[in-house]
């Protein structure tokens, strides 16, 4: 069973992660912009138990560190969407409201994706990495929950079905 | 959950924050592993940014130029009419003449500086999910291109090489905030260190208190040891505003870039320094008002039928 989970989720998040590099990186968006592998991994948290969602976070995290323009240390971005698909998924875990409601779902993603990314910045100055103006920074976090805000409805019933189809649950939307 | 799963889903989430710690730990103690790791993923990546820069070419402005929409309002008119002179060069080949353009500006630096280049397409924008401002070349080791060379833009500075592949190299932009770069005031020479803030603007610092800086002031580099990273006398942009603290030490700018970081389509990336400084040679020129010619209309009364 975990096995078959684990060959399936693998080639979709390597999927995702080409998508994520090689087409919606050429866009310089406006406010930052979005990443769908992000997304994607913080939708199959709040979907999944909480051990699944950390092995997700972790997993994601590893792509995340190996993207160029990741500027911290490796390993920071699989610690903090290793604890966030925990946390993420540990606070939704048996609440009907959140896992058979699309609202709740993308309302789960968007904040996550917020304090994910404040997360980001709180360990990378606790790591010496450079963070740039708070203006700046403020910025990009409202842009990306913006952007978070705009794709996540959009994809969440590719998202949901993909990860019924993985761990043979029935919460497609 | 049982207790005993519940027990291993604990040990799960120990083991994975314990792996996670120890790649940062690795990482942060220069481990070449994780970088060969990282060399390895933007080796299979770099053919597939290539081909997405391809296809996506005509539409990736899209947004940037949507963005600059409102800040460019009032020269509307001017470009209307523009426009309608650049729109059969667009329908035949937009991209590759402004490619082209941006070539031929960046060699018309180089050459008047003596810098020997090597050109390169920008192939990925890099995200700001980490906030850094990076861009991703087609040219890489196999090229001659090596760390911590300087790469220009059409316009002067453009960014550093921070990490090179065989066929491809990551470029920090001078945007980025944690660039940093030695800066000397065209004509009186004064130095500083420029910063980037994340955007097209930068933060100038003086290193002497007695001097001062004034609105349009032109920066340019100072250059590096062995002209890494940073060749000297490349254009990095000019003084917008100045800041007079009254407890600061020295003087601070804020400083407009020369380039646009969000429309890089080709750079060029120094990989050898000038024999002499350029100096001040590169400074842009400013741009030549055109006298308008005036008509004078003379009026003569012409007889009426009443005199």
């Amino acid at each position: 069973m975990l096995t078959r989970q684990i060959s399936v989720a693998t080639p979709i998040f390597l999927l995702i992660f080409l998508i994520q590099e090689a087409v919606i990186s050429q866009f310089r968006l406006p406010g930052g912009g979005f990443s769908i592998l992000m997304i994607l991994a913080l939708t199959w948290a709040v979907l999944s138990q909480p051990e699944v969602a950390a092995v997700i976070g972790f997993a994601s995290g590893i792509l995340m560190d190996l993207s160029q323009s990741a500027g911290g240390p490796f390993g920071q971005w699989t610690l903090i969407m290793l604890l966030a698909g925990y946390a993420i998924s540990y606070i939704g875990y048996g609440d009907d409201n959140i896992h058979a409601n699309a609202i709740g779902i993308v309302f789960f993603v968007v904040v996550a994706n917020f304090f994910v990314e404040i997360a980001y910045l709180i360990t990378g100055a606790l790591l010496g990495v450079s963070i740039g103006s708070l203006g700046q920074v403020v910025i990009t976090l409202f842009g990306m929950s913006i952007w978070a805000l705009l794709v996540s409805p959009i994809m969440l019933p590719v998202f949901t079905r993909m990860h019924a189809m993985i761990f043979d649950s029935r919460s497609s939307l | 959950m049982r207790k005993g799963g519940e027990g291993r889903a604990r040990l799960l989430l120990v083991i994975l924050i314990v792996t996670s710690l120890f790649l940062i730990t690795l990482d942060l103690r220069g481990v070449k592993v994780l970088d060969s790791f990282k060399q390895g993923t933007q080796t299979v990546l770099s053919p597939f940014q290539r081909a997405g820069a391809v296809v996506l070419n005509p539409v990736k402005n899209f947004f940037s130029d949507v963005t600059n929409l409102g800040r460019t309002g009032n020269q509307i008119e001017k470009l209307e009419a523009e426009n309608a002179e650049l729109k059969i060069q667009l329908l035949n080949r937009k991209n590759a003449d402004a490619q082209l353009a941006q070539l031929e500006n960046i060699l018309d630096l180089a050459g008047t500086a003596g810098y020997k280049v090597v050109n390169a397409k920008v192939i990925s924008q890099g995200s700001s999910q980490s906030f850094s401002q990076t861009i991703t070349i087609d040219s890489g080791s196999n090229a001659g291109i090596k760390k911590n060379m300087t790469v220009l833009s059409q316009f002067g500075l453009a960014g550093v090489v921070k990490d090179v592949y065989p066929n491809s190299a990551l470029i920090q932009l001078a945007s980025d905030s944690a660039f940093k770069v030695g800066a000397r005031i065209a004509g009186t020479q004064q130095i500083g260190i420029l910063s980037g803030r994340g955007n097209r603007s930068a933060s100038l610092q003086l290193l002497d208190n007695s001097t001062t800086v004034k609105v349009g002031d032109v920066l340019l580099a100072r250059g590096s040891i062995a002209n890494r990273p940073f060749v000297p006398g490349v254009p990095l942009g000019y003084v917008s505003q100045v800041d007079n603290s009254a407890g600061a030490v020295a003087q601070t700018a804020t400083i407009r870039y020369y380039t646009n970081f969000s429309t890089l389509g080709v750079v060029a990336i120094v990989v050898s320094g000038p024999t002499s400084d350029p100096g001040d040679s590169l400074v842009p020129k400013k741009p030549q008002v055109t006298p308008v010619p005036t008509v004078t209309v003379t009026v003569t009364p012409s007889p009426t039928a009443n005199n």
